[in-house]
C-alpha cells in the first residue's frame, strides 16, 4: 500500500477503497470519515482521499470565562460502570479518552496518537501520544493503557459497560483479560491481538465508560474523590442534583495547551424542559444540555443559537417477554408493532424533528445499514391477533417518563393502540424512580443514544447476552448473525449480516421504534460549543467570545 | 412551667420515636429494598442478586432490630461476603471491625448516609434546612405584617368597603394552593415569553430578559429581590389570607367588646380605641394561627422548592422519597417533627405572656 502514498505512514487498504466509493457517490462523506478514521486512518488524511482540506481548527478562543450548563448532576460511579453520558460529561473534565468521537463522525486519537488496524481487524496497533502526564506528575505510559484493559474487560464488576465491548480480548473461562491479548511492544506502543474481528474497538474505546483513570484509583469508587488524570480541569464541587464545578487545573501542564474556559458550571434543574427554558429567558444558564420537542421554537424565539447534530439516537417502545407473559407470543407482539404508524408518532411525539424509523435500530447514516422491505401499517389486525391469543380483554400497561417528548410520544403509540382496539393503560413516572427499573418493565418506552456503528446497539440490546437487554429477546439466529457481523471489518460485507439482523429483529415485534432523533442544544449568543451526537462534552473546544 | 416544658419534651421525643419508626417500617417494605438496591447495585441484577444485596447490606433481619441499630441501641450489623468482604453499619471511614464502636445510631450522633447526595445525612439536613429557614425568615417577613394589616383593617369595621374588598381578597389567595399560584406568577412575572416581561424588555424598562427569575437556584448562593422574591410571595400568599381572615375575626370579635363601646362613649379617637385597646387582644387567636402555619410551611416548602428548583428541605425530601433513601427519609422526619413541635412548645408559652388568663400547668 505504500505506494499510494508520498508522505506518512501506510494508508489502510479499505480506506482507500471507501475513498473511491465515496468520490463515486457511493457513500456519503461522513460514513466515509466515520469508516476510514475508524480503521485507523487520520482526519486530514481522511478528508486528504477525498480531495477535501480538513476543516481549519477554530481560530485561537479567547481565554477565560465561566460557562454554565444547565444538566442534571447525577452520583459519579467508577467510570467502566459510567450509566449516563451526563456523568461522563462531569468526569471528562479530568479524565480523558484513548480515542474520540468527534461531532463530524470522525475517530481522533487523544491519549493515542495513532492507530492502526490489520486486514480483517483482528489485531490493532496502538501508539501512545508522547509527553502526556497525569496531573500527579506520573507519565502517561503503555503500561496505563494496558491497566486499562484489564479494568474494561472484567466481568466480575457488577453493572461494567465496557465488559462485553472487548469479547476477542476476553478468556471466556476466567471473564477477565486473556494472557497475552493485550502486549506492550515499548513504552509507548500497545498491540492488541484478539481472538476475532471485531470492527467496533475503536467506537467502544471512545465510548464514555471508557475514560481512562489512573492506577491509583480505587474500583468501585467516586472518581472525583481523588481526581487523578490527565484532562485539563479539576473537579471543585460535586453536589449531587445540585451542581459541579470543574475549575482549569493551574498546576498542570496539560499536554493539549490551555483549555479556554477558566470554569464550567454545571447547574441541575432537575428534567423539566420548561425549566430549561425558563433558565434560559432569565439569563441563568449560558447553554442547556439537550433541548426537545416544542421547546426548541421557543428557544429558537429567544434568539439563541440552535446547535443540531444529526443522529441516530432513537425511543424504543419494547415489550419486555422475560418479565410479562402478555408478550411471550410472537404473533400479538408483531401485531401490537405493526398497529403503530410510525409517521404519527414522529409528527406528535416529536413535532417532525427527525426521520421515521423501521422497527429494527438501523439508522442509514449507520455505515452498515442494509436496506430490507417496507413494513405494511395494520391497525385493523390488532384486535384480531388479540382474540386469537386470548387477551381480547387483558389489560396492557405502557410506561413512560412524566415528561418531555418521551411522554409525548409513548402517549402517541398508546393512543394508536388504544384506537386499533387494544386496552390499555398508560402510566407515566418521574426520571428518578422511572430509571430504577428501565430495564425490568413489560412495556415501557427507553431512550437510546446515538452510536458510530449499528451493530453497537444491537449487541447491547438484543443479544442474548448483551447487557442491556430490555425486551427478553433471545433468538439464537439473531446471535450467530451478529457474531458473524462483528467479525466483518469492511461494512459492506457486513450489510447482508446486517440484512439479517433487521429482518430478524424487525420480525420478531418486540420493538416499536419509530423514528431517528435530530439532537438539538441551544446556547446565548456568543458561546462557542457544539452539540455532539452522543451528548458529549469536549471542554477544551469551548470558549466564550 | 418546668413541668410543662419536661412533659412537651418527652412527647416531643415520643412522637419522634413514633413517627421515625413508622417511616422506618415503610422505606423498609420489601419492594422499597429492591428498589434500593437496584438503584445501589445495578438495574440488572437477577431476583437473587437483590436478595442477596438486601442482606449483604444490613437490610436482612427483623425490623424491630434493625430500627434499634439505626437508633443506636442494638450492636450495629456486620457481615463478610463470599467475597472476603466486610461491611458493616459502623464499619465507614476506614474503621476495621476492631477500632469501629459497637454502636452507631443516632443516640451517638451517627444518622447514616444519604444513598442519594452520597455525604453524612447531618450535613444534608442541616445544610437544607439553613437553606429552608432562609425561604421562612423571608415568607415570616413578609406574610405576618401583611396579613395583620389586612385583617385589622377589614375587622375594624365590618361590613364596610374596606372590609369586603380585603376579604375578597384574602379568601382568593387562601383558596388558591401554592402549585397554582405558583406557575401563575411564574407565567406572569418570571417568563421570558409570556406575562408583563417580555412588554416590560421591549420597552427597555428591564435590562435582562424577565423581571424576576423564574427559578431560586441561584439564591442558593446569594439571596437577592429578583431570584426570591416568586418563592416567597406564593408560600407568603397562602399564609396571608388565612392569617387575616383569623385576624380579621378576631377584631370584629373585640370591635363589638363592651370596653370598646365605653371608650368610643368616652370620646377616645378611633384610632386610639384600636391601637390602646383592640389590638392586644385582638392578637391572641392570630398569635396561635401564625405558630401553627411552621408545620404548614414545612408543608407549602415542599412544592414551592420543587417548583422554583430551590434545594432546600422540601426538595430535599421529594428527592430521598423518589429514591427510597431510608436514612435520609429517617433524618427528615426526625427534624421535622422537631421543627414543629418546636414551634408549638414556643406558641404555648407565648400564649401565656398574651393572655395572662392561660396558666401552663
Amino acid at each position: 500500500m505504500k505506494d499510494m502514498m508520498n508522505t506518512g505512514p501506510a494508508v489502510h487498504a479499505a480506506a482507500i477503497m471507501y475513498a473511491e466509493e465515496a468520490r463515486a457517490g457511493l457513500m456519503d462523506r461522513r460514513e466515509f470519515l466515520s469508516r476510514a478514521t475508524a480503521l485507523g486512518v487520520t482526519a486530514p488524511v481522511a478528508y486528504g482521499l477525498l480531495g477535501l482540506a480538513a476543516p481549519a481548527e477554530a481560530q485561537a478562543a479567547k481565554v477565560g470565562g465561566t460557562l454554565r450548563v444547565g444538566m442534571e448532576v447525577k452520583a459519579q460511579k467508577d467510570p467502566r460502570t459510567a450509566d449516563w453520558p451526563h456523568i461522563a460529561n462531569v468526569y471528562r473534565g479530568w479524565l480523558e479518552y484513548l480515542i474520540q468521537y468527534n461531532p463530524d463522525g470522525t475517530f481522533e486519537g487523544r491519549l493515542l496518537e495513532s492507530w492502526e488496524a490489520n486486514a480483517d481487524a483482528t489485531e490493532y496497533t496502538l501508539k501512545v501520544r508522547p509527553g502526556v502526564t497525569w496531573n500527579n506528575g506520573d507519565a502517561f505510559t503503555a503500561d496505563d493503557v494496558v491497566r486499562m484493559f484489564t479494568r474494561w474487560t472484567d466481568a466480575s464488576v457488577e453493572g461494567n459497560a465496557m465488559a462485553s465491548r472487548f469479547l476477542g480480548l476476553v478468556d471466556e473461562a476466567t471473564k477477565s483479560l486473556r494472557e497475552g491479548s493485550v502486549v506492550k511492544v515499548d513504552d509507548l506502543t500497545v498491540v492488541l491481538k484478539m481472538s476475532l474481528s471485531d470492527v467496533a474497538v475503536v467506537a467502544n474505546l471512545a465510548d464514555y465508560p471508557a475514560a481512562v483513570v489512573h492506577s491509583s484509583f480505587v474500583d468501585g469508587s467516586d472518581p472525583s474523590a481523588n481526581p487523578i488524570g490527565t484532562g485539563p480541569y479539576l473537579p471543585k464541587e460535586v453536589a449531587v442534583g445540585q451542581r459541579a464545578i470543574l475549575a482549569r487545573n493551574a498546576d498542570h501542564a496539560w499536554w493539549g495547551g490551555v483549555a479556554p474556559l477558566d470554569e464550567i458550571h454545571y447547574i441541575d434543574f432537575g428534567t423539566d424542559p420548561a425549566a430549561m427554558v425558563a433558565l434560559a429567558g432569565s439569563d441563568e444558564i449560558d447553554c442547556n444540555y439537550e433541548s426537545t420537542g416544542e421547546f426548541i421554537t421557543v428557544l429558537d424565539g429567544l434568539g439563541w443559537n440552535k446547535l443540531e447534530a444529526v443522529t441516530a439516537s432513537t425511543i424504543v417502545m419494547r415489550m419486555n417477554s422475560a418479565s410479562s407473559d402478555l408478550y411471550k407470543e410472537k404473533a400479538v407482539r408483531q401485531a401490537i408493532q405493526k398497529a403503530v404508524d410510525p409517521k404519527v408518532v414522529l409528527e406528535l411525539g416529536y413535532n417532525g424533528l427527525g426521520t421515521t424509523a423501521e422497527n429494527h435500530h438501523a439508522c442509514p447514516v449507520h455505515p452498515e445499514y442494509a436496506q430490507i422491505p417496507a413494513q405494511t401499517i395494520d391497525p385493523a389486525g390488532l384486535k384480531p391477533a388479540l382474540e386469537a391469543a386470548g387477551l381480547a380483554d387483558a389489560e396492557f400497561e405502557l410506561i413512560s417518563l412524566d415528561d418531555g417528548w418521551e411522554a409525548a410520544s409513548t402517549d402517541a403509540v398508546g393512543a394508536q393502540l388504544r384506537d386499533a382496539g387494544m386496552n390499555i393503560k398508560r402510566t407515566v413516572m418521574p426520571g428518578s424512580t422511572f430509571w430504577n427499573d428501565w430495564a425490568k418493565y413489560p412495556f415501557s418506552s427507553t431512550t437510546w443514544n446515538h452510536r458510530p456503528l449499528a451493530v453497537q446497539n444491537m449487541s447491547l440490546a438484543y443479544t442474548s447476552t448483551g447487557s442491556w437487554n430490555e425486551t427478553g429477546m433471545a433468538n439464537p439466529e439473531f446471535d450467530a448473525a451478529m457474531a458473524r457481523a462483528l467479525a466483518l471489518a469492511d461494512a459492506d460485507a457486513r450489510r447482508t449480516e446486517m440484512a439479517t439482523l433487521e429482518t430478524i429483529l424487525q420480525d420478531e415485534g418486540y420493538i416499536i421504534q419509530p423514528f431517528w432523533r435530530s439532537l438539538y442544544r441551544h446556547a446565548r449568543e456568543g458561546v462557542n460549543i457544539d452539540m455532539h451526537p452522543s451528548f458529549e462534552h469536549h471542554h477544551y473546544k469551548w470558549s466564550i467570545a | 412551667m418546668y413541668l410543662f416544658l419536661l412533659r412537651r419534651v418527652g412527647l416531643m421525643l415520643l412522637t419522634a420515636l413514633s413517627l421515625s419508626f413508622i417511616v422506618f417500617c415503610l422505606t423498609n417494605l420489601a419492594p422499597n429494598l429492591e428498589k434500593l438496591a437496584r438503584t445501589e447495585g445495578s438495574v440488572r441484577m437477577t431476583d437473587d442478586d437483590v436478595a442477596n444485596w438486601v442482606i449483604q447490606n444490613g437490610h436482612g433481619g427483623s425490623m424491630v432490630s434493625r430500627y434499634g441499630e439505626w437508633l443506636g441501641v442494638v450492636p450495629g450489623w456486620v457481615l463478610t461476603d463470599e467475597k472476603g468482604v466486610t461491611r458493616g453499619r459502623c464499619l465507614q471511614g476506614g474503621l476495621t471491625v476492631e477500632s469501629a464502636p459497637r454502636f452507631c445510631g443516632i443516640f451517638q450522633g451517627n444518622w447514616g448516609t444519604s444513598t442519594v447526595f452520597r455525604e453524612p445525612v447531618l450535613k444534608t439536613v442541616t445544610n437544607k434546612l439553613a437553606a429552608t429557614g432562609w425561604l421562612m425568615f423571608w415568607v415570616m417577613m413578609v406574610m405576618v405584617p401583611t396579613a395583620l394589616v389586612l385583617g385589622v383593617l377589614s375587622g375594624m369595621r365590618e361590613g364596610s368597603r374596606t372590609d369586603r374588598v380585603l376579604s375578597t381578597f384574602a379568601i382568593a389567595s387562601t383558596a388558591t394552593p401554592e402549585y397554582v399560584s405558583g406557575v401563575i406568577l411564574i407565567a406572569f412575572l418570571g417568563s421570558a415569553t409570556a406575562g408583563i416581561s417580555p412588554v416590560l424588555s421591549s420597552w427597555g424598562w428591564i435590562e435582562g430578559r424577565t423581571l424576576f427569575q423564574g427559578t431560586a437556584t441561584s439564591a442558593m448562593d446569594k439571596i437577592t429581590f429578583w431570584n426570591f422574591a416568586l418563592p416567597v410571595i406564593t408560600i407568603a400568599l397562602y399564609g396571608i389570607g388565612y392569617i387575616a381572615r383569623m385576624t380579621r375575626a378576631s377584631m370584629t370579635e373585640v370591635m363589638t367588646q363592651q370596653y370598646i363601646r365605653t371608650a368610643r362613649l368616652k370620646g377616645v379617637s378611633f384610632r386610639q380605641i384600636i391601637i390602646k385597646h383592640a389590638l392586644r387582644n385582638a392578637l391572641i387567636a392570630p398569635f396561635t394561627v401564625i405558630m401553627l402555619q411552621f408545620p404548614w410551611l414545612l408543608n407549602g416548602v415542599v412544592i414551592v422548592e420543587t417548583l422554583f428548583n430551590y434545594k432546600g428541605f422540601g426538595w430535599t425530601l421529594v428527592q430521598a422519597a423518589g429514591n427510597n433513601d431510608i436514612q435520609l427519609l429517617l433524618g427528615c422526619s426526625v427534624v421535622a417533627v422537631f421543627v414543629v413541635l418546636i414551634t408549638q412548645l414556643i406558641s404555648d408559652i407565648g400564649y401565656v405572656f398574651l393572655n395572662p388568663r392561660i396558666r401552663l400547668s
